[in-house]
């Protein structure tokens, strides 16, 4: 089963470059549901010979709250603004291909000094997850729009959970469904508060929005 | 009865929906925290055995820290039955989200496994969030945007640091303390390194150590003071103890130079960016943001110095709270009484409020340190602890910083206090409880300058020889 685990280690790095390079937000969003249902199934291919009740648990609930929730509330918070259509990106779509391929080789580079202890599934693990940490990070610099911003902390959750399916028993089940619970409420607040901000910037003019910035009663 | 601990608040949150009256609804808050106050006071006798397989156990460091949350939201539930006396909002949700809060904040407090520990600092984030926006505008909307990104990619930097500390400990198994501290020989340096490195700046981040404390200035001069005392006195300090916690891998393992280099570079930030930006600011509660991440540079300063060093930081961790609830509650006061806390809108606070104007003065001199108050004695030991260790440019860097952050923050409220008042006010009644929780901190502040009772000073030295130093 490990050449599954490369192709999906690979295909994860390959949907954080179509985020980068994609305009519309409902698209981004989209593919970020691909990215994490490829995610959910790495614990499987990971164990693929002995199946345990917590790989089993860990793909349900990835599945359930990364590659179905996440994306559908995302949708929600958008669905009532106007700006749907597409969001710009401060770089440009050629440059930001370019720069995420240059972080994809770095997070590479820097990869082939850490060496994992122990016996090693994958090779690809290391470099695909510190890529798509470093590409999350770049989505959130280079775009302006709130979504677009939780998008960016969301692929980079990506690579860091990739990281955490694939490596160890250190964590027990009940501390990574935290984790993932976390991440999820962490989004649904997000939303709320991204839908709040439009309600608010959408009844004001919006160039006095920095005007008092720290102000309160 | 730790478990009770961590359930009973968070239980009650959920009392708090039900269709019942703002009054009952403070006092049901003010009870909780008397209840958790009681059982965190009885510890100090003896410490509770451990439980859930030892993933949660109180020991001396978490004692205080526990100790600190406790008196923290038992001043702050006394201060809002008073504060919501002039106040038409029900604040159900602040209610709810504050003891959700205390239950969060007392697993964090508790927690012996650096996974569980993440979960739990993580979801003070979360909970904290909506506190901020009490006030419903634009601007309070904006900080809590910046508040809740930053901290999550800064916590998800911690998490990624807690993994990287998980392959460091590959042969350990596990992410437990006692059994990491106990299998320091095996762990792989390398990863380590790197685990340290991401987890200072994930819970730097959190903590709000300069160069990302840029969203403290925001959320503390847009959320209420109540909550900036919650976020500024505990908040923080959760992600202080997991730095504390770090330190005490770092100990046994050998790395603890590598370690305090790391805090000594973020320290120093810390005391110049606040000594910089607070001389331009003219709202009070901004200023106290900024002091705020001053205090937090010297907690990491004192963790960076040894262990004298770290006998200070854990007794400044103590009066870091105390000086916060001063501070912040007394700001709360003046924005309710006034509608504003710039100080072009708030001046000759002593003639309109002689009690409120005294206890700004107690913020100004506990808040930068000043002889008699207890931050005084702990900056002291932390300074004198830079010298003893012949860190002579480190000492001078902080003196000039706290100068500086006198100035700009005594200019302020010197002015508050005793300028010419703008225009006749309406004098409203003093709060008694509002100002009773004021006292009382102000009270054991004063106290803690003048003298250390022995059960205090046996916990903080046996928390200094648990982390090894």
């Amino acid at each position: 089963m490990a050449i599954w685990l490369d192709a999906s280690c690979i295909l994860i790095v390959f949907f954080s470059l179509a985020i980068i390079s994609t305009y519309r937000t409902v698209g981004m969003i989209r593919v970020f549901a691909l990215q994490s249902f490829v995610l959910s199934l790495t614990p499987l291919f990971m164990h693929a010979d002995a199946l345990s009740v917590r790989d089993a648990t860990l793909f349900v609930g990835t599945l359930a709250l990364k590659a179905v929730l996440v994306p559908y509330i995302l949708t929600w918070a958008i669905r009532h603004v106007s700006m749907r259509a597409e969001t710009k990106s401060i770089i440009g779509l050629g440059a930001s291909i370019m720069g995420g391929t240059l972080l994809i080789a770095g997070a590479f580079w820097v990869a082939s000094s850490l060496k994992l202890p122990g016996t090693q599934v994958s090779d690809l693990i290391i470099p695909c997850s510190l890529a798509t940490v470093l590409m999350g990070f770049m989505i959130m610099v280079t775009r302006y729009r709130a979504v677009t911003q939780v998008l960016g902390y969301l692929v980079m959750e990506n690579g860091i959970f990739l990281f955490a399916l694939s490596l160890f028993d250190a964590m027990p089940l009940l501390i990574e469904m935290g984790i993932l619970l976390d991440i999820f409420v962490a989004v649904f607040i997000m939303a709320i508060v991204i839908n709040h901000i439009n309600e608010e910037f959408e009844s004001a003019p919006a160039a006095s929005s920095y005007s008092k910035m720290g102000e309160s009663p | 009865m730790l478990i009770f601990l961590i359930l009973m608040p968070f239980l009650c949150a959920f009392l708090v929906f039900l269709p019942i009256g703002k009054k009952s609804r403070l006092w049901l808050l003010f009870g909780v925290s008397s209840i958790h106050a009681v059982i965190a006071g009885s510890f100090w006798r003896e410490l509770p055995p451990p439980e859930f397989s030892a993933y949660l156990t109180l020991d001396p460091i978490g004692l205080i820290f526990l100790s600190v949350i406790s008196f923290l939201f038992l001043s702050v539930s006394a201060y809002m039955i008073g504060y919501f006396d002039n106040e038409k909002r029900d604040g159900r949700t602040l209610v709810a989200c504050l003891l959700f809060l205390l239950s969060t904040m007392t697993l964090v407090s508790v927690s012996y496994h650096m996974g569980l520990m993440w979960v739990a600092i993580e979801t003070t984030t979360l909970f904290s969030a909506p506190l901020i926006s009490f006030h419903r505008n634009k601007q309070s909307l904006e900080a809590t945007w910046k508040y809740l990104l930053v901290c999550s990619v800064g916590i998800a930097l911690a998490l990624l640091g807690t993994f990287f500390l998980a392959i460091a400990a590959h042969d350990s198994h596990t992410l437990l303390l006692p059994e990491l501290l106990a299998g320091q020989g095996s762990m792989t340096i390398n990863w380590l390194k790197l685990s340290v490195i991401f987890l200072v700046v994930g819970y730097g981040c959190k903590m709000g150590l300069a160069p990302t404390h840029s969203w403290k200035p925001e959320a503390y001069g847009q959320a209420t003071g109540m909550v900036v005392v919650i976020m500024a006195g505990a908040l923080t300090q959760c992600a202080f103890l997991a730095l504390v916690r770090v330190s005490q891998i770092c100990f046994k393992t050998g790395l603890y130079e590598f370690y305090s280099s790391i805090l000594v570079v973020t320290a120093v930030l810390s005391l110049i960016v606040p000594a910089v930006f607070m001389l331009g600011e003219r709202n009070v509660k901004r200023l106290f943001a900024y002091s705020s991440v001053e205090h937090m540079g010297i907690l990491v300063l004192g963790l960076s110095l040894g262990s004298a060093g770290i006998f200070g930081s854990l007794f400044h961790m103590i009066n870091n709270a105390l000086s916060k609830v001063v501070m912040f509650l007394t700001a709360g006061s003046i924005a309710q009484k006034y509608g504003s806390s710039r100080v072009g809108d708030v001046r000759g606070v002593i003639r309109a409020y002689p009690v409120t104007g005294i206890f700004l003065l107690f913020a100004l001199f506990g808040g930068t340190g000043m002889f008699p108050f207890a931050t005084f004695h702990s900056e002291l030991m932390i300074l004198n602890s830079a010298i003893m260790s012949g860190r002579y440019i480190l000492f001078v860097i902080a003196i000039i910083c706290l100068a500086l952050i006198f100035t700009g923050l005594g200019k302020v409220v010197l002015e508050m206090v005793y300028g010419e008042p703008t225009e006749p006010i309406l004098a409203r009644k003093e709060n008694f409880m509002m100002n009773a929780a004021i006292a009382v901190s102000a009270c054991i502040m004063i106290v803690l300058g003048l003298w250390m009772p022995e059960p205090l000073k046996k916990m903080l030295q046996d928390a200094v020889s648990m982390i090894g130093a």
